[in-house]
C-alpha cells in the first residue's frame, strides 16, 4: 500500500490483482490472466521491467504507453485500462499494463474450423474484416502503424464476434525504422514486399498488406504466403502476383535487397482464394497492390462495395 | 511523425474529420481538476514552479513547446495532490521531473545534469521515482491536448485561402497562448476555448478586415459555448492590457502616441 499526498489509497499491482495463470510471453515480458480483486473483472496483465536509466523513465516506454492510452478509445483496439507500478523480488520497478481480457484470438478461431469442407461463414468473414479495417483506420488516423499484424494479434470475443487489435507494443510513429525488430520479431507470412526488399521508410501500406493476407486466410483457412525465409517469402508472393518490375512497381529494382528473381507471370487471385465473391476479390487485390502508394487505405477499404450488405450498426 | 502539440491525435490532414470530435471529447482528460483552482497554495506553488520552468527554458534554449508541455503536466499533477508543506526540495524535483517527461515526449535530448546545473542535485533514481509518481497521477496520458491542438481546426472554419495569412495567424495565436501560460486563471477554460479566444485576438491584430469572418465562424462552432468564450475573452483582454501597460512603461518617455498606447486603445474596443 502507498499513500499519495491526497490521502488516496493506491493498491500496488500485487495487492490489486490475483494472478490466475500465465497465458504467454509477450514482446516485452510475461502476460497473465488475472482478476481484479476490487471488481472481480478478468484482465490481461502484461508485466514489463522498467529499464533503469540514468535519465529516468525510458522515453520509448513513456511514448508507447501514452500511445496505447490514447488508442484505447476505439472499440476495435484492445483497451489499456490502467498502468500499475510495482517492484519485483530484486526491488526493481516493474510496470503492469492492465488490458481488457479477450477469450480467444483469430488464429485459434480459424483453427477451430478444422473439418474438411468446414469454412468460416461469409458473413462472419465480412464482419471481422470490417472491424479489422476500422481498427486499423483508427490507428493510422493517429499516425500509428502496427507493423506486426497477424491472426495471433487480433483478439476476439467468441460470443459477440467482436475483434480487437492487440500488441501495439510494436506500434511506431511513421518513418521510424527499427531494423533489429524487423528481423527478430515480425512474422514473415504477413510481411509486405517492400519490407522484405529492405525499404527503410515504412508507410501505412505495410499494415494493409497484412490485412490482405489475413483476409485470404479467413477464406481458405490457410496462410496465403507461408514462407520460411525472407527469400522464400518473396518467392511465394511473386509466384502468385507475378515477379514485380519497374512497370508495375516503379522504384522496385532500386530497393536495397533487390536481386534477380525467377520471372513469373501473375495468377488470378481466385485460384489462390477460391470461394471469395467477386467484390471480395476486388478488395483483396487492392490490398495486395505491389506499389505501396497504390494500396487501398484502411478508411477507403471500409467504404468498398464488398461491405455494402453488411449490417454495421453494432460495429 | 513525432508527437506534435499542434496535432496530438492527427497526423494526416485528410483524416481531420475522422478525429476532430474525438479531440474535443478528449480534452477534459488533459486539464487540471477544477477544485484546485481556488486554492492559494496551488496558485503560489504553480507560479513559482512555472517561473523555474521558464528559467530553464531560457538557460537551456528549450523548444517553447517542451516548456508548455511541462507546465501542463505540472498543473495536472499538482491539482491531484496536496501541496506538501516544509519541503522546499519538492518543488524543484517536480519541476525537473515534468521537464524531463516533456522533453522525452518531444524527443528532445535533455539530461538531468543540464537541467540541474544551477541547483541542488537529485539522484537519477529520485527523479525516476518522481516521474513515475507523476505518470501514475496523470494515468500515463502524456500526449496532452492543449490549445495548440485546436488552432488548425478553427482556422479551417474560416476558409482562408491565403497560406501565409493562415500561418501568420497561427503564429500570433501561438505567441498569445505562450504568453498566457503564466496566468493561473486561464486554467478555468478548456484548451479549445483558449485557442478560439487567442485566434480571435490574433485576427483582430493582424487582419482587421478578416476579423469579423473569422470571429463569426469560430463562435458558430458547435463545440464552443458562447458565454464561456466571452468570459475567456474578457480575461485574455485584461492580460493583453497588462502586457501593453508593461510595454508602455518601457517606452513612455518617447511619446504619448506610441504604437503601444494605440494598441491599448484598440483592445478596449474589442468585444465579442
Amino acid at each position: 500500500m502507498e499513500k499519495t499526498g491526497a490521502g488516496v489509497v493506491v493498491l500496488s499491482a500485487k495487492e490489486a490483482f490475483e494472478k490466475l495463470e500465465k497465458v504467454g510471453e509477450g514482446t516485452y515480458g510475461k502476460v497473465y490472466r488475472a482478476r481484479e480483486k476490487a471488481t472481480g473483472k478478468i484482465v490481461a496483465l502484461k508485466k514489463t521491467r522498467l529499464h533503469e536509466d540514468q535519465d529516468g523513465v525510458p522515453p520509448t516506454t513513456l511514448r508507447e504507453v501514452s500511445i496505447l492510452r490514447m488508442l484505447s478509445r476505439d472499440p476495435h483496439v484492445v483497451s489499456l485500462m490502467d498502468v500499475k507500478q510495482g517492484q519485483n523480488k530484486e526491488g526493481k520497478t516493474v510496470l503492469y499494463l492492465v488490458f481488457e481480457y479477450m477469450d480467444t484470438d483469430l488464429k485459434k478461431f480459424i483453427r477451430s474450423f478444422d473439418q474438411p469442407g468446414q469454412n468460416i461463414p461469409p458473413e462472419t468473414i465480412k464482419s471481422l474484416m470490417y472491424q479489422l479495417c476500422k481498427g486499423i483506420a483508427f490507428c493510422h488516423g493517429h499516425g500509428i502503424l502496427h507493423r506486426d499484424l497477424k491472426p495471433h494479434n487480433l483478439l476476439m470475443d467468441r460470443k459477440t464476434m467482436m475483434l480487437k487489435i492487440a500488441d501495439l507494443g510494436l506500434a511506431r510513429a511513421f518513418t521510424v525504422p527499427i531494423k533489429k525488430y524487423t528481423h527478430e520479431i515480425l512474422t514473415l507470412w504477413y510481411r509486405a514486399p517492400e519490407v522484405l526488399l529492405g525499404a527503410t521508410h515504412y508507410s501505412m501500406a505495410v499494415d494493409i498488406w497484412s490485412v490482405g493476407c489475413i483476409f485470404a486466410e479467413l477464406v481458405t483457412r490457410r496462410a496465403l504466403f507461408p514462407g520460411d525465409s525472407e527469400l522464400q517469402q518473396l518467392l511465394h508472393i511473386f509466384r502468385l502476383l507475378g515477379t514485380p518490375n519497374e512497370e508495375v512497381w516503379p522504384g522496385v529494382s532500386k530497393l536495397k535487397d533487390w536481386h534477380e528473381y525467377p520471372q513469373w507471370n501473375s495468377q488470378s487471385l481466385s485460384t489462390a482464394v477460391p470461394g471469395l465473391e467477386e467484390l471480395g476479390l476486388d478488395l483483396l487485390s487492392q490490398m495486395l497492390e505491389y506499389e505501396p502508394s497504390k494500396r487501398i487505405s484502411a478508411k477507403k477499404a471500409m467504404e468498398h462495395a464488398y461491405f455494402d450488405d453488411l449490417d454495421k450498426r453494432n460495429l | 511523425m513525432e508527437f506534435d502539440l499542434e496535432d496530438p491525435l492527427v497526423s494526416l490532414e485528410e483524416e481531420q474529420t475522422f478525429t476532430i470530435s474525438e479531440l474535443f471529447a478528449s480534452e477534459s482528460e488533459h486539464v487540471p481538476s477544477p477544485n484546485c483552482l481556488t486554492s492559494t497554495h496551488f496558485r503560489v506553488f504553480c507560479c513559482e514552479a512555472i517561473s523555474l520552468i521558464l528559467q530553464v527554458q531560457v538557460s537551456c534554449k528549450l523548444d517553447p513547446f517542451v516548456a508548455y508541455l511541462a507546465i501542463n503536466y505540472l498543473h495536472r499533477f499538482m491539482s491531484s495532490q496536496e501541496i506538501p508543506q516544509g519541503k522546499p526540495w519538492f518543488l524543484r524535483l517536480v519541476v525537473i521531473s515534468c521537464l524531463s517527461l516533456a522533453s522525452k515526449m518531444k524527443n528532445t535530448t535533455l539530461s538531468f545534469l543540464v537541467i540541474q546545473k544551477e541547483g541542488c542535485y537529485f539522484k537519477a533514481q529520485s527523479i525516476q521515482r518522481m516521474e513515475l509518481l507523476i505518470l501514475g497521477a496523470l494515468k500515463w496520458r502524456m500526449r496532452s491536448i492543449t490549445p495548440f491542438s485546436f488552432l488548425h481546426f478553427f482556422i479551417s472554419l474560416a476558409e482562408i485561402k491565403d497560406q501565409s495569412l493562415k500561418q501568420a495567424l497561427k503564429s500570433r495565436a501561438s505567441e498569445i497562448i505562450f504568453n498566457a501560460q503564466n496566468d493561473i486563471k486561464l486554467l478555468e477554460y478548456k484548451p479549445s476555448t483558449v485557442a478560439a479566444t487567442a485566434l480571435i485576438f490574433a485576427s483582430h491584430e493582424l487582419f482587421p478586415q478578416q476579423y469579423s469572418i473569422l470571429r463569426a465562424s469560430i463562435t458558430a462552432s458547435e463545440y464552443l459555448d458562447g458565454e464561456t468564450l466571452s468570459k475567456c475573452f474578457d480575461l485574455m483582454q485584461d492580460m493583453m492590457r497588462m502586457e501593453a501597460k508593461e510595454l508602455m512603461i518601457d517606452t513612455s518617455f518617447l511619446s504619448t502616441e506610441t504604437p503601444v498606447s494605440m494598441l491599448e486603445r484598440n483592445t478596449k474596443r474589442q468585444r465579442i
